[in-house]
């Protein structure tokens, strides 16, 4: 028994040691993400990248800080940031009412919205006023004909509901357009590889941002993180970001 | 989206996978140490019906065999650290490993009591009346004598546990499940990279059998 207990002595000796906390560096902002959002957040050949990994980056270079990459399912990032495992979540986060009033948020990095997309060279269309009278294409179970409908008040726009291949019937030029969120539509169409540009600016916009915990040590680094988006935004390092992966600029 | 089964996409993606095993079965092996000892403990208590401590074991087992083991993980890494800062610096690793011993420990020390208890009254009496303590009889003859009865369902709930530990990526650590999600995502290749997964998952599960097997052959020599 003697022996039974020395080893069992030096098995919860060895388990305390593994709860000693790591010493961090500082300067070292844990940064939360899926890994599982492409192409925001994701593993390729066991590489984490996308475009939040270029931002962070780019945010470290220009910052005092270092960014460790914690990456969990997306259900768990926001107890991790209540409980203080990570500082912040770079995860295309939408700024709603419910989380400003909880959290403390960077300036956006990223404008979503409805967004109308044509064929490319329709350059008539050039937003949700010009589709009175035009044929318009929307996804079965997506809540943009609500939308539509909401501004479309005199029953003007022929709206479609397609289940699948709406990218396809604009570029063909069976429908005059179609309308879905902005982040979306760029992957779609970047990736369809289809003849097809986005028209104008997205409406309802929708402001995607980090959030931070309320606390004075935190909002220190939102505020470091902040001028160093600013000061990529200035110079045109955001855009260029966002060029890379999505071949147009989702940064404002 | 149309696709294929891409039997390459399974080959390429195994190294990247195999990368990340050692930390799967890192999880369990610690988790699974740790379990035992805390199963031991527990059920040396609930047998020996020590007055007090056998009521906080039993609510003890109730409790983490009552409640899912994502919730008790839920707690301890999320949970926990908003009341007691200490937790905060327990990364996701630890916090893992422990959620796991909890949880197991309750099943396992519910196996050990039942192979004590399967042990007959009659040898713990003998070892008394040559005047061994309950304590010499309980490690000279009844233990054992457990272990051989409890080995298979213990190797069962160490299979379980290997298994459970892909809920850790809730936690963020990064596993083979986790590492299978994430190339996933980027590849949109999910049934190969799940299949890849339940392979590996099984591989390491059939090894584990062979040992269990080797195991009992040892332990039952002396029958």
């Amino acid at each position: 028994m003697k022996l039974f207990f020395k080893k069992a002595l030096i098995a919860f000796v060895a388990a305390s040691s593994l709860l000693t906390v790591p010493a961090f560096a500082q300067e070292t902002v844990k940064v939360g993400m899926s890994g599982r959002y492409f192409p925001f957040t994701f593993s390729k050949q066991d590489k984490l990248q996308g475009f939040e990994v270029d931002v962070w980056n780019e945010i470290a270079k220009r910052s005092d800080y270092k960014v460790e990459f914690i990456t969990a399912s997306f259900s768990g990032l926001f107890g991790m940031l209540e409980a203080g495992h990570i500082d912040t979540i770079s995860n295309q986060i939408t700024i709603t009412e419910a989380r400003s009033a909880k959290y403390a948020f960077s300036t956006p990095y990223v404008i979503d919205g409805v967004q109308v997309t044509v064929r490319k060279g329709r350059d008539d269309i050039q937003g949700i006023e010009d589709l009175k009278g035009k044929k318009v294409a929307v996804n079965l179970g997506s809540n943009f004909e609500e939308v539509l409908r909401k501004y479309d008040t005199n029953n003007e726009i022929n709206i479609v509901t397609y289940d699948t291949g709406i990218e396809q019937d604009v570029a063909l030029g069976r429908a005059d357009a179609f309308v879905m969120d902005r982040v979306s539509s760029v992957q779609l169409i970047k990736e369809a590889g289809l003849p097809l540009q986005l028209a104008g600016h997205p409406f309802e916009e929708i402001k995607n941002a980090m959030p931070f915990l309320n606390k004075p040590s935190q909002l220190a680094i939102r505020d470091q993180v902040n001028t160093a988006l600013a000061a990529m935004r200035a110079d045109g390092k955001l855009a260029e970001i966002s060029d890379k992966w999505f071949g147009t600029d989702i940064t404002q | 989206m149309q696709s294929s089964f891409d039997l390459q996409y399974i080959i390429e993606l195994m190294p990247i996978l195999l990368k990340y095993l050692g930390v799967t079965m890192e999880m369990a092996l610690w988790g699974f140490l740790f379990a035992l000892i805390l199963a031991l403990g527990l059920a040396l208590v609930r047998v020996f019906k020590i007055a007090f401590i056998q009521h906080l074991a039993s609510l003890y087992i109730s409790f983490f065999r009552g409640t899912p083991l994502l919730v008790q993980l839920f707690l301890l890494y999320y949970g926990f650290p908003q009341f007691m800062p200490i937790f905060v610096g327990m990364d996701a690793f630890t916090a893992a490993i422990i959620g796991l011993s909890l949880h197991f420990s309750a099943y396992m020390a519910e196996s050990i009591r039942a192979a004590i208890l399967g042990i007959d009254k009659s040898q713990m009496e003998a070892c008394l009346s040559i005047g061994m303590t309950r304590l010499q009889a309980m490690k000279r003859v009844i233990l054992p004598q457990a272990s051989r009865v409890a080995t298979p369902s213990l190797m069962n709930y160490f299979i379980d546990m290997i298994k459970s530990t892909s809920l850790a990526f809730t936690l963020g650590v990064a596993e083979i499940m986790a590492k299978a999600q994430m190339e996933a995502s980027s590849s949109f290749k999910f049934f190969e990279s799940f299949l890849a997964v339940a392979v590996i998952y099984w591989v390491v599960v059939i090894f584990f059998t062979r040992i269990q097997h080797l195991l009992e052959y040892k332990l039952n020599k002396a029958y």
